[in-house]
């Protein structure tokens, strides 16, 4: 108990994010301005910063009495200007031919008509913080970069990047599901994972507060998703929190498939399960960087990566030219006539020649045997058989030759030799447990 | 006669004000109501920031505490479920038809109104006299609670209003049984100015407090386990 209370202290909660950074570092003046997409990209704009485009603003009635439909393009994002949490944005993906009729995501059309009502509750406050009277916003729909296709339910994820004293100390990606409605936002449902600051691979995975390791209903799993454009998001959000003068912000960043990273939006009160996704302490990363000066914005980011990056594996790969694989690993082997068999593999760096299960060559008509050889082992002399074999591990295709043996009772159809695994380095405490 | 020196700290001379008060005529259920304000205040931002129980504000559980004391407590549990309800239903039934904010809210007022005064109904037929009894304000207040009830559905969505009425409606409760706690009661008589002061102090502290709440503990739980101590030198 007491060393649970000792462990919980580096965690950020409200009262403490809002005593100790929201309210010294963020002025009224800096929120009004995050609050307000208008304003936000106005400032982004001028600090020659990536945002999406922006086709029309509509602030009144009149404007929307006057508003000519016909120069709307084919598919566009209506929002409302303070919106909060994501409510009340529309994503329009198509255009019906000659009609004035757009079609949502899910394939519902909407009409002018339809359109109009929904800008009408934006103007009038329905989706803003406190029912004032709000501005619609005609904006450019970004595109889904392939990378987050497979993961990502009818939306566009983003990555949230806090950035406090201009250092860039937390990130998560954020995905849409069935639930959140195409919206990134965790507390409608939207899953976040936490992104190791060093690489930008994707670490662990909160869904509704609860840790996950793979897409509820599939055996994707979250884990070492390589954002793409890593180093610049991190300057970009640096520059962001420059241009806005928030002390503390979370700056929501998405990656369209052409444009490249675009900043969505800041955040003056950026929420607390990123620390979930992370499984990492906030507060204790935030006191790490206060008060540290910085020369210039890589230096900060180089700073940030060197600080939060957990894990060094990529510089190893980098430094030795090998990869680094664990203690078993999914591989993927290839009989002839282009059968496939996926497993998990052990790596036995205490045998020379890689052995196969007699049931999985059989199953891949693998059992053409081009020699035989005698093994001494514990059980005395053997004889074996040696077949041609094919798998792929970690992206690469291994050509050798294998012997094969009974293994129908082992826990692992293949284990892996060293003459195999010459091109990796092995850690002995990576992927002990994985399934 | 007991003589105390008027030099005593003003939170001591509260009791000489609230003599006055009594000797003329204020009564007496009014002054322990208004004594019980900083009380349960306190309670409330207690319960935000240490436990981590969201409300509508502090307004909100404060005047539905007050409306269980002014009707019955169980009538008041039974107005308040029934009025929400209503209102969420009208509310989902007036989506589709894309109304304004402000008729769209007169229509749920007006739909609201008319399931009180079927209650009414109900009470007279069945001889509930407290509930008929009852005075306009406290049924009043039920409507305010609703128009924040359904802001709260349209701008936070359904789960976190829900939550969020659950929860207000917990704190009610407790302060209700507070409230109604006898010795609480004569010590707020007895020692005003110390209820007062001592409420001060309390948010003071409150307003300072930098903890996890005990929510926060719980959501963070399985990740708080997961990190390590740094090892100390």
């Amino acid at each position: 108990m007491w060393n649970f209370l000792k462990k919980s202290k580096g965690f950020l909660g409200i009262n403490e994010r809002n005593i100790k950074y929201i309210s010294p570092f963020n002025s009224k003046r800096a929120i009004n301005i995050a609050d307000s997409k208008i304003l936000t990209k106005k400032i982004l704009k001028k600090a020659g910063l990536p945002i999406a485009e922006t086709y029309y603003i509509l602030h009144n009635r009149k404007e929307l009495k006057n508003f000519s439909w016909r120069n709307l393009p084919k598919s566009f994002v209506l929002k409302p200007n303070r919106g909060l949490g994501g409510e009340g944005i529309i994503v329009l993906y198509g255009k019906r031919k000659n009609q004035e009729c757009w079609i949502k995501a899910d394939k519902t059309p909407l009409t002018v008509n339809d359109l109009n009502n929904h800008i009408l509750a934006i103007l009038d406050g329905d989706f803003s913080i406190i029912n004032i009277p709000d501005a619609a916003i005609f904006e450019e729909r970004i595109k889904i970069h392939p990378i987050f296709k497979p993961y990502s339910h009818k939306g566009i994820p983003d990555i949230r990047i806090i950035v406090f004293n201009n250092i860039p100390v937390m990130a998560q990606l954020r995905l849409p599901t069935p639930e959140s409605g195409g919206t990134a936002n965790l507390h409608r449902g939207g899953i976040g994972v936490g992104i190791d600051m060093a690489n930008g691979i994707t670490t662990h995975a909160v869904h509704r507060d609860r840790l996950i390791n793979t897409i509820p209903g599939s055996k994707l799993s979250f884990r070492g998703i390589k954002i793409p454009n890593w180093r610049e998001l991190l300057q970009l959000a640096v520059e962001v929190q420059k241009a806005t003068g928030l002390g503390f912000v979370g700056v929501d960043i998405a990656i369209d498939r052409e444009k490249g990273p675009l900043i969505l939006e800041t955040n003056a009160r950026p929420g607390l399960s990123i620390q979930i996704a992370n499984i990492a302490p906030l507060g204790e990363r935030l006191k790490r960087v206060i008060g540290l000066k910085t020369k210039n914005t890589p230096h900060a980011v180089r700073i940030s990566r060197e600080l939060f990056g957990g894990e060094i594996e990529e510089e190893i790969e980098e430094i030795s030219g090998k990869k680094v694989i664990g203690i078993r690993e999914k591989i993927k082997i290839f009989g002839p006539n282009e059968k496939q068999y996926e497993t998990i593999a052990k790596i036995d760096t205490g045998a020379y020649r890689t052995s196969l299960c007699y049931s999985v060559a059989e199953k891949l008509n693998l059992n053409k045997i081009i020699k035989k050889k005698s093994v001494r082992s514990a059980l005395g002399n053997e004889e074996r058989d040696i077949v041609n074999l094919k798998f792929s591990l970690d992206n690469l295709l291994i050509d050798t030759e294998a012997f094969l043996a009974r293994r129908e009772n082992m826990k692992h159809d293949i284990i892996i030799g060293r003459k195999d695994i010459k091109k990796y380095l092995v850690d002995a405490a990576k992927n002990v447990r994985l399934k | 006669m007991h003589w105390q020196p008027p030099s005593v700290a003003p939170i001591l001379t509260m009791i000489y004000f609230i003599n006055y008060l009594l000797n003329n005529g204020v009564p007496q259920e009014t002054i322990i109501l208004i004594l019980m304000l900083p009380i349960i205040a306190t309670i409330i931002a207690f319960s935000r920031q240490i436990i981590g129980i969201k409300t509508f504000g502090i307004y909100t559980p404060l005047i539905i505490t007050f409306v269980f004391l002014a009707i019955d407590i169980r009538y008041g549990i039974i107005v308040f479920i029934t009025v929400l309800l209503a209102g969420s239903l009208v509310r989902i039934i007036l989506k589709r038809f894309r109304f304004l904010y402000l008729p769209r809210m007169a229509i749920l007022v007006i739909i609201v109104a008319l399931i009180i005064l079927l209650m009414f109904g109900e009470a007279a037929y069945s001889q509930r006299t407290e509930f008929i009894g009852t005075s306009i304000f406290p049924i009043l207040i039920m409507i305010i609670l609703v128009e924040k009830f359904i802001s709260a559905q349209i701008e936070k969505g359904a789960r976190t209003a829900i939550l969020l009425t659950i929860e207000t409606l917990i704190i009610a409760i407790i302060c209700y049984i507070v409230v109604r706690l006898e010795f609480l009661r004569s010590f707020v008589l007895a020692k005003p100015g110390w209820v007062i002061a001592g409420s001060i102090v309390a948010n003071i502290l409150l307003g300072k407090w930098t903890g996890l709440r005990l929510f926060e503990f719980i959501r963070f739980k399985d990740v708080i386990k997961y990190v390590e101590l740094p090892e100390k030198k």
